[in-house]
């Protein structure tokens, strides 16, 4: 049979969904493999939702609000884009292709390009073929690898430098000064490495208590990167030593919030 | 707020036909037997159009028949019929907020209308999503305030005191609070008024009567606002009025400040030589009739505005001005020769531009000079004016010898705009003019509810623009104050204060200012000012904010419904 | 009812003063000519100087004025009567037949697609087409169809195929008679007609359009979807040229300036360069009217950014080429001083706004004034704009006088304050 993708779309209410509509009215056809989620922004989209999405198994996540400018919320759509920025980061480091998940903008008179949009993303994604973590043998360790994105993208660091992006970059941070957009992209990319691989520990550690060595083979990781995370970790009552094994500690991951 | 009893989802779904529209390509029976097997879904029928009034009822009749407490309809779209069948569910005595939509219609039927069997099935699954969301719908409610029904008024200048008027005259109380000793602002100032030549003493006069009198508004002049708290409705001010402080609870706050008129220090000779002057100078000379006949004079618009860098705008007004004052010369001394040299002449509209053709039939002489080759002045021992500017119509240098050098410069922000703006939470736009809610269809109001602007505060105009939109704003904050409350949406956010650190995300990133933090450091919402675009929810750290109606649970049952089976 | 207010004009200025008046607990009844409100907005693909996307924003007004219980349309109808006075006005209104019931009619399209006949869409500015019966355009408020009985063939497909049972035949006009408080003009404007113009060819020549009509091509739900073409054949413009003042600021044809079309034009030149940016774009002005908040800034981007090309100067005549079909546009170059011509693909005339002929009907109904022009007149243009001669009668929008989106709404709001004056006043001395 031919591979026809799952495909999930998040709308905004005003403008996406709106030009979504226009499509349909005036007739455009477009492949029927998106199914739309309204929600009233597009900044309402929680990276989180997105993850979930592809964790189980949707082969594309499409998501859309009003172009720059046309926001009914004024720049909701802006922190969707700053969202999109940091997932698709994330996303890159899972294995798992991050044109999977993809933003666009749609205004409500734009229902051919709506119907353009969406063709030519299920192109893209049945070009791509079925997500690895889909069907009977899901990959198991892109979907590992997911599931400490989704941590990472709940993440109190990431959501703050995320939610603040745009004010640090425009107007000031707390000493009055402007944070240069590179500066904080590098700041971004660097926080996104660093939770996604503690998160990834820590994931490792609910199924099983490990040593350091065990824990940097298993995540190829060099024992360095394992023990420097380690410490943060503790500090932040994340993980506990189980047991000492010899002179080696067998870390557990502790319960949190 | 109590947790509502959770009680088992009976959900019924309505599957429409929308005569050929959805039934010519998705198969609806079908559909509906499938909504059948969905968990939780206690009944399912077919119309041939749901919303048609027997398709009304017939939801209304299966409420009740069947106990339902939740309802989709599978039709067109939310957008334009999520009311109708929201009102039909509160008729039968439903929440209307335990109503849910799947667009087969415009998103399915008709966006694929050669693939049937697949339109189909994308059918089945946008029920099945509808289902999983309404399944975990609640029931809200909208809430209300009160509203004094009373407004400040800043500024008390022909736009703060025409809208004192209106809605005093509307019933309103009002307040307002001019810095200065007396009413008038720019008005106050001036001689007479383009376009049609009125006096402004007397239309000054006649209006600061009209308020002076008027029992409803209560005038604070030498006056000031020093702080403002609480939203709308119920805004706490603190006004220093002869330095002492003055607390009012005011309903909504009109910001009609106005504008400053720019002063050219070094430009063109201005204070350096007594016959520079500006506009405004040349309005005291006429006002008091002490502008003695001089034989030449020469206006020169664009001065500190329309600018490469820096003040880029346009002020709008100078050029009526310039030609207005031209006028009134030659009324007085008809001997007198004039010249406005300009760069394009603003006289928009009808009577601008009949004042314009009148200047050139009465024979003022008009010189357009490039923005690359501006004029420049020099002077003589005598004390005579020596303007050299470029001719663009000419395309060569010209030289003129004046009396009198007339510089039109444009109405610049108020010094301290800045400061009220924080005091009110409300923006400036980059030319520092007070910023309203949407430059094309809320020109007006502020993204704050219950604060609006009008007049030069919002940019430089004429004095009918500026009338026009003080009334406007005299309608737009009746609008709370006459229904005597403020019903908030029932979409808006709500803050978990056990998982909140305060960390102050949401806070900035609202953009309506409706999350500001409690006594302890905690994140509240305003409910009645949020607008539920959610942004806080899906950027608190914490996790900590819930939106109502589009919960995380809520959206990502919807999303996963999608990939079942 | 005496709180009740006639509003006359569905464009953006009576859609704002309705809602104000509504949302304040007023009743209002909005009339349009047209099947549809949202007046010329509608027709807009974007708006200067945000580039807001015009449909976007307009719409969930219109939906909401549709919606709102204090609210009663009254599309595809006339005012025919007014009497008596502020506080208390008896009107007659004429609904005209849509031969489709609005109550049953659920606005699916059906009938349309069934229609056989074909004619030129009055909303496209005629470039496109519509059915015989039909929707002026897919937004529409309200969602309910209308036979042109003009080109209708009585075929009665229509009827057979609507599965509301809607399509009603008998149809007949229908008056209304109603009791208001105060009542509010927002009657907009027209075009000047271009072909008075002939030295530059419209009418004759396919690819010199009007900026309506091009406002319509650009738009992506407009009839060429928003693709730019040539009319004659097909191509994609390459060359195209804005013409400002045209019939207008004139001594020959109308004296005034018509305020928007500065900033239009450079709207819809933005636009072409986002399509194409490859294409070259002239606008040929008198003098460059940007006098209004963020204009400068605009016209500044479009010149330093898009590289739009202003000329100053007034061409004298268009001559098309029989083969090419390219437009050849005579100018004097006023900078340079001499004659000059642009070899455009495309040219876009900048007509004058005008007052709506129909001000003429109103202004004798309701005794109130227009201008020697026949835009309405304010009881003083500078200290109240928004009054008429008449008490209780306000104007707002472009009928009173040329203006924007913006001061449109502005004052349309201020006129939905007066009215409300007026019947708050009323209604006071009827108590005592
Ligand atoms: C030289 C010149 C000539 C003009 N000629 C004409 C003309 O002929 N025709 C025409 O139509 N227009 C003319 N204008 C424009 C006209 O002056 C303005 O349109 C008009 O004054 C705007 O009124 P306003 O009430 O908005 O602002 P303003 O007149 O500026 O009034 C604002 C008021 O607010 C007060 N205020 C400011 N800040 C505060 C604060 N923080 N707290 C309390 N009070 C505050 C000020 O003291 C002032 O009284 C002219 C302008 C100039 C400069
Ligand atoms: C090509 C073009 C582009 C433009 N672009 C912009 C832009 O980008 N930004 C911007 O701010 N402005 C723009 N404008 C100007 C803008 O269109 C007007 O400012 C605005 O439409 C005025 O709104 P209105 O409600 O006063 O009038 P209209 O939009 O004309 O609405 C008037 C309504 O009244 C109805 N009507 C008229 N007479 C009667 C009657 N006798 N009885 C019943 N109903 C009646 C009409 O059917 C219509 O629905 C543009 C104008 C043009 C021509």
């Amino acid at each position: 049979m031919e591979f026809e993708p799952k495909i999930v779309g998040f709308l905004c209410n005003w403008c996406s969904y709106a030009g979504a509509d226009l499509a349909g009215v005036s007739r455009i056809q477009y492949p029927p493999n998106i199914r739309i989620v309204r929600v009233m922004c597009s900044g309402r989209i929680d990276p989180d939702f997105i993850l979930e999405t592809l964790i189980h198994g949707a082969d594309g996540v499409l998501v859309m609000g009003c172009h720059p400018g046309d926001c009914h919320y004024i720049e909701g759509n802006l922190h969707a884009e700053r969202k999109a920025k940091m997932l698709r980061n994330l996303i890159a480091e899972t294995g798992l292709e991050p044109e999977r998940m993809h933003l666009e903008w749609v205004s409500a008179s734009e229902g051919a390009r709506f119907a353009q949009l969406v063709k030519e993303f299920t192109d893209r994604i049945t070009k791509l073929g079925p997500s690895p973590i889909s069907g009977e043998n899901p990959n198991k360790v892109i979907l590992e690898n997911l599931l400490a994105a989704k941590r990472t993208a709940g993440d109190f660091r990431l959501r703050v430098i995320v939610g603040r992006e745009r004010e640090l970059v425009e107007d000031k941070n707390a000493y009055g000064e402007k944070v240069p957009q590179e500066k904080l992209d590098e700041l971004l990319s660097e926080a996104i490495k660093t939770e996604y691989t503690r998160n990834r520990i820590y994931n490792m550690l609910e199924k099983e208590s490990l040593s350091v060595r065990e824990l940097s083979k298993r995540l190829d990781l060099s024992t360095q990167d394992v023990l420097t995370n380690i410490v943060v970790m503790r500090k932040k009552g994340m993980l506990g030593v189980e047991r000492i094994e010899g002179t080696t500690p067998i870390y557990m991951s502790l319960e949190v919030r | 707020m109590a947790t509502p009893k959770k009680e088992i989802p009976r959900v019924g779904v309505f599957v429409c036909h929308c005569g050929i529209n959805i039934g010519g390509v998705v198969k609806v029976s079908e559909v509906v037997e499938f909504a059948k097997t969905i968990p939780d879904v206690a009944y399912a029928e077919a119309n041939l159009y749901t919303c048609s009034s027997e398709g009304i009822s017939k939801i209304k009749e299966a409420i009740k028949k069947y106990n339902l407490n939740r309802v989709v309809v599978a039709s067109c779209t939310p957008r334009t019929h999520e009311p109708l069948f929201r009102n039909a569910c509160e008729e039968a005595g439903l929440n209307k907020y335990l109503f849910e939509m799947a667009n087969i219609r415009d998103q399915c039927s008709w966006a694929h209308m050669h693939e049937p069997e697949k339109a189909t099935t994308k059918a089945k699954d946008l029920v099945k999503m509808a289902v999983a969301k309404a399944r975990l719908l609640e029931p809200q409610d909208e809430p209300e305030i009160d509203v004094t029904p009373s407004a400040l008024v800043i500024g008390g200048g022909i736009s703060g005191m025409t809208a004192a008027l209106s809605m005093a005259n509307q019933g309103f109380n009002v307040n307002i609070v001019e810095r200065e000793p007396e009413l008038g602002g720019m008005l106050a100032k001036l001689h007479m008024l383009c376009p049609n030549f009125e006096d402004a003493s007397k239309a000054l006069s006649s209006i600061v009567d009209a308020v002076k009198s008027n029992q409803k508004i209560n005038v604070l002049t030498s006056s000031e606002v020093e702080d403002v708290k609480g939203f709308i409705g119920n805004f706490d001010v603190t006004v220093k009025k002869d330095d002492k402080p003055l607390k009012l609870n005011q309903g909504t706050i009109v910001v009609a400040t106005g504008a400053e008129n720019f002063e050219p220090i070094n430009m063109y000779g201005y204070k350096s030589n007594e016959n520079v002057l500006t506009q405004m100078q040349l309005e005291k000379l006429l006002k008091t009739g002490d502008l003695r006949k001089p034989d030449k004079v020469v206006m020169i618009q664009c001065v500190g505005a329309r600018e490469e860098k820096g003040r880029q705008y346009c002020s709008r007004i100078c050029c009526g001005v310039a030609i207005k004052n031209a006028l009134i010369i030659k009324d007085l001394y008809p001997e007198t020769e004039l010249f406005i040299i300009f760069r394009d002449l603003q006289t928009y509209g009808q009577e601008y531009e009949a004042c314009y053709t009148e200047a050139r039939e009465k024979g003022v002489h008009f010189i357009k000079y490039t923005s690359s080759n501006p004029p420049e002045v020099s002077s003589n021992s005598e004390g005579k004016l020596t303007i050299k500017t470029y001719d663009a119509f000419l395309k060569e240098m010209v030289e003129l010898e004046s009396d009198l050098v007339v510089l039109s410069t444009p109405l610049i922000p108020q010094k301290d705009a800045e400061k009220l703006s924080k005091i009110l939470k409300v923006p400036l736009g980059s030319d520092g003019f007070f910023f309203e809610a949407h430059v094309k269809l809320r020109p007006i109001d502020f993204a704050t509810d219950g604060i609006f602007v009008c007049g030069s505060a919002h940019s430089p105009k004429d004095i009918s623009e500026s009338i026009s939109q003080a009334l406007g704003v005299a309608s737009r904050a009746a609008i709370p104050m006459a229904n005597k409350h403020v019903r908030a949406d029932a979409i808006t956010s709500i803050i978990n204060e056990d998982l909140c650190s305060g960390c102050g995300t949401c806070v900035r990133i609202c953009p309506y200012g409706a999350i500001q933090k409690n006594e302890i450091g905690i994140a509240q919402v305003t409910s009645v000012v949020c607008k539920g675009c959610g942004t806080c929810a899906a950027s608190c750290p914490e996790k900590a904010i819930t939106m109502r109606h589009f919960t995380d649970d809520q959206i990502t049952a919807q999303a996963l419904a999608a990939l079942e089976g | 009812m005496a709180d009740s207010v006639l509003v006359i004009g569905g464009g953006i200025a009576g859609i704002q003063a309705s809602l104000d008046l509504a949302s304040r607990g007023m009743n209002v009844y909005l009339v349009d000519e047209n099947p549809s409100i949202g007046g010329r907005m509608a027709q807009l693909d974007k708006t200067f100087p945000t580039m807001d996307c015009s449909i976007c924003i307009l719409a969930p007004k219109m939906i909401e004025c549709s919606r709102h219980p204090n609210i009663k349309l009254l599309t595809y109808s006339e005012v025919q009567e007014v009497k008596g006075s502020a506080g208390n006005f008896e009107v007659k209104i004429l609904k005209k037949p849509r031969y489709v019931d609005e109550e049953k009619c659920t606005g699916c399209g059906t009938c349309a697609q069934s229609c056989p006949v074909e004619v030129p869409n009055e909303f496209d500015m005629n470039i496109g087409i519509r059915k015989a019966i039909h929707i002026p355009f897919l937004q529409a408020v309200p969602l309910k169809y209308l036979i042109d009985e003009e080109n209708c063939l009585k075929c009665r497909l229509c009827e057979r195929v609507c599965g509301a049972k809607a399509v009603n035949f008998d149809q007949k006009p229908e008056t209304i008679n109603l009791n208001v408080g105060s009542i509010i003009i927002a009657s907009g404007f027209e075009l000047f007609d271009s072909t008075k113009k002939s030295e530059y060819g419209y009418g004759r020549y396919r690819d010199v359009l009007t900026s309506m009509e091009f406002e319509r091509m650009l738009s992506a739900s407009g009839p060429t979807g928003g693709n730019l073409v040539r009319l004659a054949d097909g191509k994609v413009p390459n060359t195209i040229v804005f013409i400002q003042c045209i019939g207008s600021r004139s001594s020959k044809d109308l004296p005034y300036c018509s305020s928007v079309c500065c900033m239009y034009a450079t709207k819809e030149a933005i636009l072409i360069k986002e399509h194409h940016p490859e294409s070259e774009v002239y606008i040929f002005y008198i003098d460059l009217r940007a006098f209004g908040k963020g204009f400068q800034e605009f016209i500044n981007r479009a010149r330093d950014e898009y590289k739009i090309k202003y000329i100053e100067g007034h061409p004298s005549r268009i001559v098309e080429d029989p083969k090419t079909k390219n437009l050849q546009v005579h100018y004097e170059d006023v900078v340079e001083g001499d004659i000059k011509n642009i070899v455009a693909d495309l040219v876009v005339l900048c007509p004058a706004l005008i007052p709506r002929k129909g001000n003429e009907k109103l202004s004798k109904i309701m005794n109130v004034q227009l201008d020697e022009l026949g835009f309405f007149k304010a009881k003083d243009s500078l200290l109240n704009p928004i009054d008429t001669n008449i008490p209780g009668i306000f104007i707002c929008g472009y009928c009173q006088s040329p203006k924007d989106i913006p001061d449109s709404v502005a004052q349309a709001s201020g006129a939905a304050a007066r009215a409300a004056e007026t019947i708050i006043q009323a209604t006071q001395r009827g108590k005592r």
